[in-house]
């Protein structure tokens, strides 16, 4: 164990050497991160790497009476450094220009949430020689594959604390853990000798979740159904997107256009759009922090408001309050922060972020969607993303198979879709009871009538 | 400041003592550790929304033996923390290498003891934050002021002031300092409902300086005019077509869809669609492909600072050095860590890279460029009769198994009968990388020339990298349209 430092006793320096600027200082905020963290990595189906890490640093905010703010961050935890990183920050402060949408940062709250496992006691004790299981298991299930002929991989686990002290009395510390398994599988089609990729990730906080045994499965189902591509001619056609392809083409789109700054700059295509229907019936999608457990849940987030379950778009309808505000960004609008600050570590002030990012299934079996489609496509993945001011949307589908009579048939090769969300958002004709969590993001299958498709085949 | 730079000392007798810990422990180790500092300043619609000082410091410790690694990043480097560390690091290592399949030893290398300091003309660590912040202003009063179709400007400062030392089993010692400094430009200008976004950015390492470059000058006044011409530009036909790239998507498809393949990591890791075609012709005979991402390529283009791309030695103390991957169409070499270096039987070539002395070093490319040849850009256009001219670059990507690429253009104007027609947004092309590169039939000359730098993304890290080449024309390529 490295040194320990009292980060009380800091924050208490720092905000004592801040009185001496109170005549131009609105508010302070002190914040600490520590992540401390363990390592496996897998490259061509054998264990490459271990490491173990940890990082620890103090930022400060500091926000005039003009509404300016001064930011200072560093990982020197010594009053030498707190010292010299209030008055940088009190410079920066005095350098910037008045901000009248600035309100104050968030004061004391009564009472927080009470979300469960967000801590695992086993992944703090958790040794490194004790996680090669994990990770032993992907290399022996690759290895027995006939068509797998090398793998990329990981285990990764982490404990973090974060507290945050503001000038307003606001004083919150918490401790979150961390686990994640990804897999990244080759295959090879032995006669044709063309090869694919396929992946898949399991993230969670309570490490007896952790599910090797899935996780390569499903790599190695998705890299298969992509061998053997075929080219198409272009034609208009039903999709089926699986979870991952609704995460990429609707729920990553829909956050980033909700993000209360991007709006309130008017960058993006839902702009106007609130209270209104945005697409069909079929859309109904929540940011929830309170789910037991999940990756994205928190008690608090980045500034230290009260995290919530917030609808966003209920039956197709854009929600009046259906934005991602944290408190800078909802005093500006006068109103409550709806506690989606996030920032990567120390050393970023808050922007704004999801939490768990749910469109919420359906009743059907996923089978169902696809048995009156004669000929369609199955979009899983695409690396593009839409425009985000426009909605358009022209991208490859980097793994898809052609739909025939109801069935999944060949992989794509060289094949584009292009559309506009907003169009694209009312064609969504049907979704499944069946749903995939990725990370932060929850979908079921969604079935989306007559859409363009591009075919390269002349 | 004696306390600053204690993390940067290494006396002899601490070297000695880490040499003795390792041997007969393991076969090879470096050490990178670091001092840095700098400013973040963020202006939008001319209001501050960020001004950021930090200073920040960090430590790792790198540990090899019989194709095992073990790597330890620490918090805090003091002389005890690192001799106590160093024998973590050495179980690592051995943690690793008692599990893994490879077998293979790390290539003995020469000892460098050479520093490098960058010849930064403006410091900047001597110019204010209220110099830094009255340009950050300047380019939003441009923006801003530019237009009354213009709604929203964001203008973004970034600078750091890096002292770095390097160390390894070897006997290398390398001190270095650098600077490195961006600026990023972002406009959204709006009519009749639309919204329209122009980008850009300038990158280097160097002093203060390179802000008063033409490029940095006129970033916010290009980001500009792009978001008011896309106003007016239509959503493209899907289609096959001719299509002629500018210089920074031909860097973009020369990086993204040629150069990762030549990754020997993703070589190794059988994700490569150039596995055993080393000495192959796999272009047109006129396609030549350098990385040379040594320092003094800026001053081959007339300008006064080193390219965003390049360095020093890699961070694996490999000096930086050219390689030609692509010599008359014919495959000639990969670029290559320590490690693939040393398992393929080669000379490491500099390309073992990492973002921060926390993220461990991979196999990256540096300042990656198409060789001019002879076509003038008039000429090109003027030989096509249904076409579409890509130029800027919004993003791109390739999946490296199959080589089937995708990139998004920023501006494109179609071409009828060898003129130029209407602007285009959003165009969309790709193809497979090996299809492509014997589907080109113009290469631009030395004046169509350009590189464009930006930050790469591999296995978590992002890193700054340039990219370049002449305008060049391809034909058949696939165009996603919306109609």
């Amino acid at each position: 164990m490295e040194h320990e430092v009292d980060i009380y006793q800091l924050a208490t320096h720092g905000f004592n050497t801040l009185k001496k600027h109170e005549s131009s200082l609105k508010c302070a905020e002190f914040f600490f991160g520590l992540n401390e963290y363990l390592n496996i990595e897998i490259e061509e189906n054998s264990i490459k790497n271990s490491e173990i890490g940890s990082d620890e640093g103090v930022s400060i905010r500091a926000i005039g009476r003009n509404g300016s703010l001064g930011f200072s961050f560093t990982n020197r935890l010594n009053k030498r450094s707190i010292d010299q990183m209030v008055d940088n920050s009190i410079k920066m402060m005095q350098s910037g220009t008045q901000d009248s949408d600035f309100i104050n940062l968030p004061q004391p709250f009564n009472s927080y949430p009470k979300v469960n496992d967000l801590y695992d006691n086993n992944i703090q004790s958790l040794k490194i020689e004790d996680s090669i299981d994990y990770v032993k298991e992907l290399i022996r299930i690759c290895d027995k594959d006939d068509l797998a002929i090398s793998q990329s991989a990981n285990f990764t686990a982490s404990t973090s604390r974060n507290i945050i002290l503001n000038t307003n009395k606001l004083e919150v510390d918490n401790k979150e853990s961390f686990c994640s398994i990804s897999s990244n599988v080759i295959v090879k089609d032995k006669i044709k000798g063309h090869t694919s990729f396929g992946f898949d990730f399991q993230s969670e906080r309570i490490l007896k979740k952790i599910n090797p045994m899935s996780v390569i499965s499903t790599a190695l189902y998705k890299a298969k159904q992509n061998l053997n591509r075929t080219k198409i001619k272009s034609m208009r056609a039903p999709i089926i997107l699986t979870p991952n392809g609704v995460i990429s083409l609707i729920l990553k789109p829909i956050a980033s256009a909700i993000n209360a700054e991007s709006f309130q700059h008017k960058r993006t295509f839902l702009v106007d759009k609130r209270n209104e229907m945005i697409g069909s019936d079929q859309i109904s999608i929540s940011d929830n922090a309170l789910i037991d457990g999940a990756v994205g849940s928190a008690i608090f987030d980045a500034e230290g408001v009260p995290c919530q379950n917030k609808k966003i778009i209920e039956n197709g309808k854009f929600l009046d309050r259906g934005l991602l505000h944290n408190s800078y960004t909802a005093g500006k609008e006068g109103i409550e922060s709806s506690g989606n600050a996030s920032r990567h570590s120390y050393a970023s002030i808050p922007s704004i972020g999801i939490s768990n990012f749910i469109l919420s299934p359906g009743k059907i079996a996923k089978t169902a969607l696809f048995d009156d489609i004669k000929k369609g496509i199955l979009l899983e993945y695409t690396g593009d993303r839409p425009n985000l001011s426009t909605g358009d949307f022209s991208g490859l589908i980097l793994h898809g198979n052609i739909i025939e009579n109801g069935e999944i048939g060949p992989a794509l090769n060289e094949t584009m879709i292009g559309t506009n969300l907003l169009e694209l958002f009312k064609k969504i004709d049907n979704k499944s009871s069946e749903f995939e969590t990725f990370g932060s993001y929850q979908a079921p299958y969604l079935r989306i009538d007559d859409i363009q498709i591009i075919g390269s085949q002349t | 400041m004696a306390e600053d730079n204690e993390l940067l000392l290494f006396p002899d007798d601490l070297i000695d003592q880490l040499h003795d810990k390792a041997r007969n422990k393991v076969e090879y180790w470096d050490i990178r550790a670091g001092l840095s500092k700098g400013n973040t300043i963020e202006f939008s619609d001319e209001k501050s929304k960020e001004i950021t000082s930090y200073l920040l410091t960090g430590c790792s410790i790198r540990t090899f033996n019989e194709g095992g690694w073990g790597f330890r990043v620490l918090k805090s480097a003091s002389k005890q923390n690192l001799l106590d560390e160093f024998d973590n690091a050495i179980k690592l290592a051995k943690l690793s290498s008692s599990l893994c399949k490879f077998k293979f030893h790390i290539k003995e290398k020469d000892a460098l003891t050479q520093d490098f300091k960058i010849n930064s003309k403006r410091k900047l660590e001597d110019v204010d934050i209220t110099e830094k912040i009255e340009l950050v202003k300047g380019h939003e009063s441009i923006a801003s002021n530019y237009s009354k179709l213009i709604k929203n400007t964001r203008t973004i400062y970034l600078d750091s002031h890096v002292n770095l030392v390097f160390l390894d089993a070897y006997g290398t010692k390398v001190n270095q300092e650098l600077e490195i400094l961006r600026l990023f430009s972002s406009v959204y200008a709006q009519s009749k409902g639309i919204i329209q976004n122009g980008t850009n950015s300038i990158g280097a390492v160097g002093g203060f300086e390179v802000m008063n470059t033409e490029k940095a000058i006129s970033l916010s006044k290009k980001s500009s005019e792009q978001a008011i011409n896309l106003l007016n530009a239509k959503s493209p036909l899907g289609g096959s077509f001719r299509v002629i790239l500018d210089s920074k998507l031909t860097g973009t498809f020369i990086h993204e869809a040629l150069g990762h393949a030549c990754e020997a990591d993703l070589v190794l890791n059988k994700e490569s669609i150039l596995i055993g075609k080393i000495g192959e012709k796999i272009a047109i005979e006129d396609v030549s492909v350098i990385d040379d991402p040594r320092f003094g390529q800026g001053e081959k283009l007339n300008l006064p600072y080193e390219l965003f791309g390049c360095y020093f030695i890699d961070e694996e103390g490999t000096p930086a050095q050219k390689t030609v991957i692509i010599k008359h169409g014919v495959l000639q070499n990969f670029i290559h860590s320590l490690e693939t270096a040393s398992r393929m039987n080669h000379d490491p070539n500099g390309h073992g890279r990492a973002n921060s002395n926390s993220s461990k070093p991979q196999v990256r490319m540096g300042f990656t460029f198409l060789e001019p040849k002879d076509w003038n850009l008039d000429e090109m256009i003027e030989d096509t009769k249904q076409g579409i001219l890509c130029e800027d670059f919004q993003y791109g990507y390739t999946d490296p198994t199959t080589g089937n690429f995708q990139f998004k253009c920023r501006i494109s104007t179609k071409i009828e009968n060898g003129e130029k027609k209407e602007n285009l947004r959003d165009v969309s092309f790709g193809g497979m990388t090996l299809d492509v590169l014997k589907k080109i039939s113009a290469i631009g000359n030395e004046s169509t020339f350009n590189y464009s730098d930006g930050i790469c993304g591999k296995g978590g890290q992002g890193i700054r990298v340039c990219d370049g080449g002449p305008y060049i024309r391809i034909d058949d390529l696939t165009v996603g349209g919306l109609n």
